[in-house]
Formats: structure tokens, sequence, C-alpha cells
């Protein structure tokens, strides 16, 4: 053995050991598939966080990105045939279904400890059954724009703060003439999604914390009323309220200076700013009926039930929706679910049209956490909403979707 | 059948040889097709026999995910027929279908026999009058949808303009007019396919036969009903079975159009049965619809096959 060759072997050792010493002892490889929004090429924030939490944790992610539209249906496909990500974001609304099948790895013992650290609607949005299987990546909730032109055109001084106040203003910003209409609603299944927030602000309810449906009390029927007729009796909304059945087609009146306001949520934003930049408009928390409510949407972060990686899974969904999650997405212009997201001086920091949206934060409520909740809002509200704007009286709708509800409920 | 020749004595066999003769010269052409027929097996026999086994048992995302599958016999089928929406979907696909055909056929006849003219710049009219069916679908369903808006759709302007409606109108939002507004589209992209089908077959009827009904003096309607359609009749009938699978199979138009709404006035039953298994996760319920779907279907296959045969005897 010459001396070259000692320090050949001297020089290998070396390097093996300070690759194992700055790795861990189980170095995983996690599959992820996330909402296509956050992985829309490869400078995505997404991809340099996940570097941070590769050299921070050495396990490997592989991001796979899914178009929000084909991933609820991608998802219980692939989890229910035994396939599909370690992690995974899901819409809020899908927790249910997915853990009553059990594809969801219930992850209560170690979100436990880190629970206190999220604002509790969103939390609660990935709890079923009173287990925990899904931690908030971002959080989103719908307010009011408002196009300051017309609102001013029409004579009014400040946005609405108050039902009586948001039908005058839209029925004063509706000229039959000049084709302008007060609001801009979406049909269906996204008129159902605007829907729920005034059943909740009128005192009313969809299923109560005990499984009780509340869908046919006055309070709840008696919100679905007043959104009706602002387009059956007032005409303040376009007739794309009867086709619109997506995002696009819901703004596409707003973004066309044809209607003066629309409930959204902040995704909104970047595609009205894109769609119309002479657009100006301002953003409100929506007006409040006997309470404020506004309904809470968003994406968890959840394991597969069946995950060969469920350690790391569960580092990989607490690093994201941890503290760096609140520096993560407003890169994306969302809003992270932490508490420490919410206090004043977080809001100031906000972007000023994303601040109304994280001011009514503390009114967010969560849609109903039941297995069958995606067939009560595609099926029942949907129907339910598609019938009143046709003329159905509301009482009549709401008291067939209370059996309805209640008969999925029995199941 | 000739005899192979035998192997010469003194030379080493072969693999090949042993393919040459006896047995394995029997079971050789088996062999050849045998990969074909794993693969078919695979991924036709096998889906469309567990297809029709779901619809016999209980089958939700919780079940698939236990393995518990409780054998139900025709339950998914009584529960099919209980729901209303079952019955408004199969009136709307006989709508759909009946229209789609004869609208098709009739559109498709009357552009092959204005095509078939020996003109100046045919061949760019032959080409232009395919370009909806060459795009795609997806294209072409949006287009349309944005076309029909309640308020800024060139169709409602085009139809104000010609004073056939006084005001904007939202056709694919109101309940009695959303299944026709789609069958518009699906004539609009499928006419093409069917025009193209019978112009292939109106350029193989001879001449001879058409100057012989002029000279015995037929007119132009009785040339067509006496002379051309008897010589096109199978191709005619090809054409209308496969637009009746085609249309049948129409999922994209109705589902990225209205989704089969409002309140169901567009569910046709593909629409529906992909609701049971995508939206409900109800796969039993689903496997019931498209059992129902794949008879109808493999009958019209049939019918289909047997005039292609009846084409090649002509």
């Amino acid at each position: 053995m010459n001396v070259r060759s000692i320090l050949k072997g001297g020089a290998a050792a070396a390097v093996l050991a300070l690759g194992l010493g700055s790795s861990p002892a189980f170095a995983d490889n996690i599959v992820m598939w996330v909402n296509a929004a956050l992985a829309n090429g490869p400078d995505a924030p997404l991809y340099e966080e996940l570097k941070a939490f590769q050299a921070a944790t050495g396990h490997t992610v592989e991001v796979q990105a899914v178009p929000p539209i084909e991933m609820e249906q991608k998802l219980f496909v692939a989890l229910s045939g035994g396939a599909g990500p370690d992690v995974m974001t899901l819409d809020i609304a899908w927790v249910a279904g997915l853990a009553d099948a059990g594809l969801l790895a219930d992850i209560t013992q170690k979100a436990g400890p880190i629970a206190s650290q999220y604002q509790p609607g969103p939390y609660s949005s990935g709890l079923f059954e009173q287990k925990q299987y899904a931690l908030p990546l971002y959080t989103n909730n719908v307010a009011l724009l408002v196009n300051d032109r017309m609102l001013a055109d029409a004579g009014i001084q400040k946005a609405p703060a108050t039902w009586q106040e948001f039908h005058d203003a839209a029925v004063a910003m509706t000229n039959k003439e000049k084709q302008t209409y007060g609001v801009s609603l979406g049909g269906n299944r996204m008129g159902a999604f605007q829907l729920y927030s005034f059943i909740w602000q009128n005192g009313g309810d969809i299923i109560d914390a005990e499984g009780k449906s509340h869908v046919a009390d006055p309070a709840s029927v008696e919100a679905v009323d007043f959104l009706a007729k602002l387009y059956t009796e007032s005409k303040a909304m376009p007739d794309s309220v009867l086709t619109a059945g997506n995002w696009d087609e819901v703004h596409a009146p707003f973004v066309q200076e044809r209607a003066g306001m629309v409930v959204t949520g902040d995704w909104a934003l970047a595609a009205v700013a894109k769609a119309n930049p002479d657009l100006k408009f301002s953003v409100h928390p929506l007006p409040a009926g006997k309470q404020a409510a506004t309904v809470i949407g968003g994406f968890d972060l959840a394991i597969k039930a069946n995950t060969s990686v469920p350690e790391a899974s569960f580092e990989l969904v607490k690093w994201l929706s941890g503290e760096r999650s609140i520096a993560l997405m407003r890169k994306y212009n969302r809003l992270s679910a932490l508490k420490k997201a919410a206090t004043p001086e977080a809001i100031a920091a906000l972007p000023p049209n994303m601040q109304p949206f994280m001011q009514q934060a503390a009114a967010g409520r969560a849609r109903p956490v039941v297995a069958a909740w995606t067939q009560m809002h595609t099926d029942v509200f949907a129907n339910v909403w598609d019938s009143v704007i046709r003329g159905k009286p509301a009482k009549e709708a709401m008291t067939e979707a209370d059996a309805a509800i209640k008969n999925l409920l029995e199941k | 059948m000739s005899a192979r020749t035998a192997r010469p004595s003194g030379l080493k066999p072969t693999w090949s040889s042993i393919f040459e003769t006896g047995l394995g010269a029997r079971a050789y052409p088996y062999l050849m097709v045998l990969p074909a027929v794993v693969i078919v097996l695979g991924v036709v026999v096998y889906p469309v026999l567990s297809g029709i086994m779901t619809a016999f048992y209980d089958v939700t995302l919780r079940s698939l995910n236990s393995g518990d599958m409780d054998f139900v016999g025709l339950r998914n089928f009584e529960r099919v027929f209980a729901d209303p929406n079952f019955v408004r979907a199969l009136q709307n696909t006989v709508v759909w279908v009946v229209l789609n055909v004869v609208a098709q056929l009739g559109l498709g006849l009357a552009l092959a026999l204005l095509l078939h003219r020996a003109m100046p710049g045919i061949g760019f009219f032959r080409s232009g009058i395919l370009v909806p069916w060459v795009v795609p679908s997806v294209v072409a369903v949006l287009t349309w949808r944005w076309m029909y808006d309640p308020s800024v759709g060139i169709v409602n302007e085009l139809l104000v303009k010609l004073g056939v409606i006084d005001a904007y109108h939202p056709w694919l939002g109101d309940t009695a007019t959303s299944l026709y507004a789609v069958t518009v589209e699906s004539i609009w992209k499928g006419t093409p396919f069917v025009m193209l089908l019978l112009l292939a077959a109106l350029q193989l009827v001879p001449k001879s036969i058409l100057e012989a009904a002029s000279m015995d003096g037929a007119s132009g309607w009785k040339k067509l009903w006496y002379v051309i359609l008897p010589q096109i009749r199978v191709s005619f009938a090809i054409a209308a079975v496969l637009t009746f699978i085609l249309t049948v199979n129409n999922f994209n138009a109705i589902w990225l159009m209205t989704e089969g709404g409002p309140l169901n006035s567009s569910e046709i039953l593909f629409t529906l049965a992909y609701k049971y298994g995508f939206k409900r996760f109800d796969l039993g319920l689903a496997s019931a619809v498209a059992t129902m779907l794949f008879v109808g279907l493999v009958v019209a296959t049939t019918v289909y096959l047997k005039l292609i045969q009846a084409r090649e005897e002509d």
C-alpha cells in the first residue's frame, strides 16, 4: 500500500463520515401532491421552502402538482386504491369524506401539542369525529369587493356594512338601460358557497355541533330568501347568476364593470387586477346581518393513512403549516392560519386589500365537517340556490333540503 | 394444406425449427396472438366484467378501502330506478340522442350532396366544413359556452339583431332550453363527420345510374329518393349507428357546458353515472347506470358490425 492509496482511502472515509454526519439517520422520500397554484413553475416559493426543509431534515420531497379541479377526484381514486401521495394539500371541505373512508392518517396525538398555535376555525377544519386528520396550510374567507366608481356614481359614500345597506347599494347600482347590476353571485355550487355566510349572519345554521340540521329554521330560510330576491325581485344581479359555474364567471360581470359588487375570496384579487388593471375597487368585510360571519375556505395538509413514512410526513406537515407559513403564504398572497398571522401587527403588515379578510377571520365559520358534506353541497344546497333564483319559494326549497340532509346524516 | 419440408438431417435444431412441425406448428399462431389476447383481456375484458360485477355490490369509498363489499343483488338497480333524477336523465338521453342523430344525418346528407358537386374551390369548402370536427371538443364546448353567455354572448346578439328574440336569454341557465342549447353545439360538432362518411359513399355511386335516371326524366328529389339513397343506404345506416354511439358517449359537451344542470334539466345517463361515481363516490350505483348504458351500446355496436358486413357483401 503506497502513500497515494492511503490518502485516497482517507479522503473517501472523510467524505463518508461528513456525509453521514450531515444527514439524519433515517432520511425518507416523501411524495407530496399540491394544489397546482402553489407549484406553478420552477420558481414557485414552495420549492424554496422544501429546499429549506430538506436541508434541515435530510428528507427529500417529491412534489406533484395537481389542478385543483381534479384534485378531489384524483385523491379519492388514488387513495382508495392504496396508492396516492404520502402528504397532500386538500380543500378543507374534503377532509371529512376522506377521513370517513379511512384514507387519512389520524394525527391527533402528534397535533395536540401544537394545536394552540392555529386559529380555531381553520384548525377545526381538520377535525372529524373528535380526531385530527389535517393541519391548516392556509385559510381564506369571503369578503365584499366593491367597484368604487360605480358606488360613487350611485350616490353612495361608503361601502355597505349591513344587509340593508348591501341591499340598497345593490339596487342603487342597478340600471336596466346601462345593463349594470348591484352584485354578482354564482349559480349552483358557487352560489351555494356564497350563501352559507348569509345563513350564519342571520343567526341560522346548517348542521350544528350535535349533527342536527337547521336548514329549515326560519333564520336560515330568511337568509336564502333575502339573497334570492336580490335577483328575482330587485333584478340587482346579472343573469350570469343562473350559469356561472366557476370563479372566473362569477367575477366576469365585476371585472367588466357591469356589477358593482362581488362576494368572493382573496383568490379574486390577482385575477381581477389582471383581467382589468384599470378597475378601481376596494375590499370590505362582508356586510353583517344579525351577526358577522364569513365562510372559511382554504387548504389543509394531511397524511395518507397507510404511508410508509409517517414520521417524516408529519415533520413536513408541521414545517409547512408552522411559523414559516406566514412568510410562505405572503408570497402567494394567501393567509396563514396561525394565530400569529392574525395579530394587529401582522394584519397591518399585509397588503391593504388582504387586510379585510384577516380582520374578519375571527367571524369565520367552517362548513360542517360531516362525511357527506360534498354531496350536501353539490346535490342539496346547489339545487336550493338554483331553485330559489328561478322562483321557488325559499321555505319550500329549504324544507326539501332539510329532509335530504337529514336523510344523508342518517346514512 | 401443404406439409412443411422436413429439416435436413445433420443440421442442429434451432428454436425456430420447434415451430415448424407437429405440435409446435399448431401452437405457433396461438402463441403469436397470445400477447394481444392478454392485453385485451387485461385492459378491456377485465374492466368491463369488473364494472358489471360492481353493479351488484355495495361499493363506496369506505367499503373499497376496507375491502368489505356486500353483494346486494339488484338493489343498486332498484335505487337507480327510484331516483327521480334517473327518470329525468333517461328522458333527456332519449331526446338528446334522437335530436342529435336525426339532425346530424339530415344536415350531414345535405352538406354531402352540396359538396359532392364539381365546382371551383370545392376543396376549400370541403376542408372548411370539417373545422368543427377537427377542433378539440373542450375548446369547442368552452367557446360555445361563452357564445351562449346571457350578458355578452354572440348568440344572443345575433338573435336580437335578427329579431328572433327581444332580449338576451340565458340559454344554458334556463331549464327549458339548456338541453337544446347543448344539443346545438353537439350537432355543430358532429355533423362534419357524418358529412364525410356520406360524401365518401356518394362518390362511389356510379355516374351512369344517375345519368340514366336523368334521361328517364327523374327530378332531383326522385333521383335522391330512388337512386342515391338506395345506393348509399348501408353507409347511411353505419353513419346513424356511429352517431348514436358517439352521442351517447358525448360526455364532454354536457359536462363542460352545464354539468347536467340547471336542476338536472340537461342531465343524461352518462353525466348521472359520473355524478354517482365521482361526486357521491357511490360506485355501485354508478356501475348500475354504466351497465345499462353498456348493454345499449353493445346492441348498437352489434348492429354496426352487421352493417359493415353487409356493406362488404354489397
